[in-house]
């Protein structure tokens, strides 16, 4: 017998109870959107997403395959990212600023963690440097693409760096 | 706030207080004056809202005894702030409005465990990784129909997108 009812009544449930426990602010079902999901499903495993603007940033594709995708949402489908995504690299997270010009990535490459700060129109990536020294992980951009918070883990302890980008 | 190479200007993320704190999963509001990020309170992750030059705390109504939280998202102004929180064995995506004190449940699929969060900057699309038989996959949906769109200034409150071209 399908296990799946039961999953669907526990869920609602627990909605409901939070609901209840809201003061009855009960919201409704998110709507999904149709279009764009099922051009997110061909691109089968995608995890890390960042919206901004007309723009969602994700990393798709299995493990040792991954890569940063970035779709423009207006139109549904991705846009190239010449110079971004490398064969020896394993994105960790990404952000992406509300033009899609600016896109922030934590990836893995030759046994390090470097943050890497790509811009769209000149297909250029650079490295931007971690100080004091740390391992990044999650990053966070402002709208205009000018501030940077970045989760950075330094001798055990997670920080936050802002950083003002040029 | 020092210099470093590039051009970029750094700083660490206003102070928590005495002592070494693990800081965690910074979200940026979209004009980066608020930032959202996870530190630990009486041993539950717990979601911390600051203003980001003066480190003020700003109040959150809905998400004591709600922990541990996880990736909060903001939106433009910081009005709207999405996490994930626990309720009983379920981790369930929320919204809470400071504009109005509202908290709003945000129904997912059933079945499905959310794992990670982006609200778009003007509040009217999140995307959800999704966590379903092992697979991760990232899905929008539309809060159009349930959020007041949160704009930058200037920007028009119909017929326009978000005011960017993609």
């Amino acid at each position: 017998m399908s296990t799946a009812p039961v999953r669907r009544l526990a869920g609602a449930s627990t909605l409901l109870g939070l609901g209840l426990l809201l003061g009855g602010c009960l919201g409704s079902a998110l709507r999904p959107l149709p279009g764009i999901n099922q051009r997110l499903g061909q691109l089968g495993s995608s995890q890390a997403p960042a919206l901004s603007g007309g723009w969602l940033a994700l990393i798709a594709g299995n493990q040792g395959r991954a890569q940063v995708q970035l779709l423009n949402l207006e139109r549904g489908l991705p846009v190239p990212l010449p110079g971004l995504n490398r064969p020896d690299s394993q994105p960790v997270s990404v952000a992406v600023d509300q033009q899609g010009e600016r896109l922030v990535v934590v990836r893995q490459r030759e046994g390090r963690t470097e943050l890497v700060l790509h811009r769209r129109s000149l297909m250029a990536s650079q490295t931007l440097p971690i100080e004091p020294a740390g391992v990044p992980r999650g990053v966070s951009l402002s709208a205009d693409g000018r501030l940077l918070a970045v989760e950075v883990s330094r001798g055990g302890i997670w920080q936050v760096d802002l950083l003002e980008l040029p | 706030m020092g210099c470093a190479p590039f051009g970029l200007r750094r700083q660490p993320a206003a102070p928590l207080g005495l002592g070494a704190e693990n800081r965690e999963a910074p979200a940026l509001s979209g004009d980066g004056r608020l930032l959202a990020s996870l530190v630990e309170r009486g041993g539950r992750t717990t979601v911390l809202l600051q203003d980001r030059r003066s480190g003020q705390v700003l109040p959150l109504r809905h998400l004591r005894g709600r922990q541990p939280h996880s990736s909060p998202s903001l939106s433009w102004t910081g009005r709207y702030l999405a996490l994930l929180v626990q309720q009983g064995p379920h981790r369930l995506a929320v919204l809470e409005d400071r504009a109005s004190g509202r908290l709003l449940p945000l129904q997912l699929p059933a079945g499905r465990e959310p794992q990670r969060l982006s609200l778009a900057p003007d509040g009217r699309r999140l995307a959800v990784e999704l966590l379903e038989n092992g697979q991760r996959r990232v899905e929008l949906f539309d809060l159009g129909g349930q959020l007041e769109p949160d704009l930058a200034p200037g920007l028009r409150q119909s017929g326009g997108g978000p005011g960017v071209a993609p």
